[in-house]
């Protein structure tokens, strides 16, 4: 069956448009249901010195007093220009405060992700190949060990070793004064959140590539493959691992928020300056139109992100259905 | 005649022995985390008989001392006995725990069964919208609820908490339900005009009940993790409630007086409590999962 690639692409052009749509609405209306005085996020503490007039007046001015789903269009038409307002924590304009940080995030959270994905792959096939051996036992028990720790405490449990004891590594911010654009320097910043990073998401997907591979193991075309006299390492590399390939990579395709996006914990322990510390500050002071902004940041590239991993799973191995996909994935953590 | 006879009449062979199956379903029982998990629990309900101290006075002589006979645990930089808070503060982040998974899991329960019974069309909306929340970062969601709420306490924590995690059981729980919501017992009952909620406590309810106790138990687990997060990252519990994740909170000042009994000990603990509950999590899943491993 073939499909015109102008409907295919069309299709999920409309479905990425409408759940942005969606989000935009949920997340206007919910931060707009917030308590607290909208005012605030405008004109910040200066609200408190302003006489009752005044603020009267600068409400009918920012139509503060129309109904919400004008005001929401009217919000929707200034984002389309790319006006999302003003952060009132930083006085400025909030995607300059954005475009100030998001290279530190895309940098982390990008090797972190690389790291991850080829980490949890040898891991995995390695486990596999070892099932139940000594080796394989130890990583699974190491494994469930290190997903039991949460986060900010391993940062901290890191810093207090490397950085406060052995004095090895710096424990905080992503480069020291006057060293903007020493790469060693950067990179020394950067040893300690991205070893967090990836550990904290490592374990799950490689323990799913081991539970993968062993399933594969488990089919028939392997006893087919062994009668033929092919090798272990033939029939693991070239059959099995090639037809968990496809869902793996649609797998990681939908953990891109997840490892870029998800490094809030790692940021704010580490004063690394990035999107995650920004989006934990701007929910701490009440920075709505920041909060907002990032929080459509987040759920735009989610929503990509799957639709990304439908159409390379359903491009690569026609077998599996979108939504299994998704289904599998169990993306569940915290 | 005895039972053995009987059965050679109708033909029949006895059926094997049943209680070897039990021994069975015990085995891989994870004991140590089971009786660990069990004694932690038990001296934070009986805090009181254990606490040397009380846990919320603040010793300004001896702030930031380390662990000795007097302050077993050292003390805090704000000079709170450690050992005691342990125990006082446990209690908060378990009970945070369980009322958030119980939230979580009441929705669960209904939202799940409503989708596994809905007409198709209502049964796939739904579903999109769990996939959809569940994509987004759990953290994300939680920090933008509780920044709408405000100052937080052990209540809207842990409401935070529960209606951020409710999806994946409620997609077991669909799963479950599609698979059964035509067998005819449901059907009786449907025609005898049994309501939802009856057929969901009668019927549904203890067909799913296994396969979701593992990610109840995991459930518990995550809400802890995010009240000590939440908490230590000054969102969640403020200083004076005191909780592992709050003495946790004080880990920044601890780093700059090298204090390092702050933030070890009440982490060990969280994560002894986490191990636990983990084992015996995985322990529950194998149970549940028995049939399909065939290997």
């Amino acid at each position: 069956m073939k499909r015109n690639p102008f409907v295919y692409y069309g299709k999920k052009v409309l479905v990425f448009l409408l759940s942005v749509l969606v989000l935009s609405v949920a997340v206007f209306y919910i931060s707009r249901l917030a308590p607290g005085d909208p005012l605030m996020s405008y004109y910040g503490d200066r609200v408190e010195k302003m006489s009752v007039e005044e603020k009267a007046e600068a409400r009918e001015r920012l139509g503060l007093n129309d109904p919400i789903h004008i005001q929401y269009i009217r919000w929707a038409e200034n984002a389309v220009r790319g006006d999302f307002g003003i952060s009132f924590k930083y006085k400025q304009d909030v995607m300059e405060v954005i475009g100030q940080r998001i290279g530190f995030t895309l940098i982390l959270g990008g090797i972190g992700f690389v790291l991850t994905f080829v980490g949890a792959l040898l891991l995995g096939v390695l486990c596999a190949w070892f099932e139940d051996k000594w080796i394989d036992k130890a990583l699974c028990k190491v494994g469930t060990l290190l997903s039991c720790i949460p986060e900010f405490w391993l940062s901290l449990l890191l810093i207090l070793i490397f950085a406060v004891t052995l004095h090895w590594l710096p424990s905080s911010g992503a480069y020291d004064v006057g060293y903007k654009h020493d790469v060693i320097n950067r990179a020394r910043h950067l040893i300690l959140p991205l070893i967090i990073v990836v550990l904290q998401h490592l374990w799950y997907y490689a323990y799913m590539i081991r539970n993968k591979l062993l399933e594969e193991t488990r089919a028939d075309y392997v006893l087919l493959g062994k009668s033929k006299g092919l090798s272990k390492r033939e029939i693991m590399f070239r059959h099995c691992l090639r037809n968990i390939m496809p869902s793996y990579i649609s797998i990681m395709a939908i953990s891109v928020p997840h490892v870029v996006g998800g490094t809030y914990i790692v940021e704010t322990v580490f004063s690394y300056p990035g999107i995650g510390a920004l989006s934990y500050e701007s929910a701490r002071y009440h920075d709505y139109n920041l909060l907002m902004v990032l929080c459509m940041m987040t759920g735009i590239l989610v929503i990509l992100c799957n639709l990304i991993g439908q159409i390379i799973n359903e491009k690569i191995d026609p077998r599996i259905k979108a939504n299994e996909v998704i289904e599998t994935s169990e993306v569940t953590k915290v | 005649m005895t039972e053995k006879e009987l059965f050679t009449m109708v033909g029949i062979r006895p059926e094997a022995p049943a209680p070897e199956k039990k021994v069975r379903r015990l085995k891989g029982f994870p004991w140590v985390s089971a009786i660990l998990l069990a004694v932690i629990v038990l001296c934070c309900i009986f805090a009181e008989g254990i606490m040397t101290k009380n846990p919320a006075y603040l010793d300004l002589e001896n702030f930031s001392a380390a662990p000795d006979a007097e302050f077993l645990f050292g003390t805090d930089t704000l000079g709170r006995d450690i050992f005691s808070g342990i125990w006082y503060g446990g209690r908060i982040s378990i009970l945070i725990g369980f009322l958030a998974t119980l939230i979580s899991t009441v929705i669960a329960v209904v939202y799940g069964a409503v989708s596994g019974i809905a007409p198709v069309w209502l049964d796939t909306l739904m579903m999109r919208f769990t996939e959809i929340f569940l994509s987004v970062p759990g953290l994300l969601l939680v920090l933008f609820l509780q920044a709408i709420l405000g100052q937080a306490n052990v209540l809207t924590l842990s409401v935070v908490i529960g209606v951020t995690s409710w999806a994946s059981i409620a997609k077991v729980i669909r799963t479950e339900v599609r698979q059964i919501r035509s067998s005819e017992y449901i059907v009786a009952s449907r025609c005898m005009g049994g309501r939802f909620f009856h057929i969901l406590r009668k019927h549904l309810a203890p067909n799913f009940i296994a396969s979701i106790m593992f990610m109840v138990v995991m459930n518990v687990r995550g809400a802890i993790v995010s009240e000590s997060t939440l908490s230590f990252m000054g969102m969640g519990l403020p200083l004076e409630i005191i909780s592992w994740g709050s003495m946790l909170s004080l880990a920044g000042n601890a780093l700059l007086t090298d204090s390092w009994w702050i933030i070890l000990i009440p982490g060990v603990f969280l994560v002894t409590l986490l191990i636990c509950l983990t084992n015996i999590g995985n322990y529950l899943r194998k149970a549940a999962n028995r049939k399909e491993s065939n290997l």
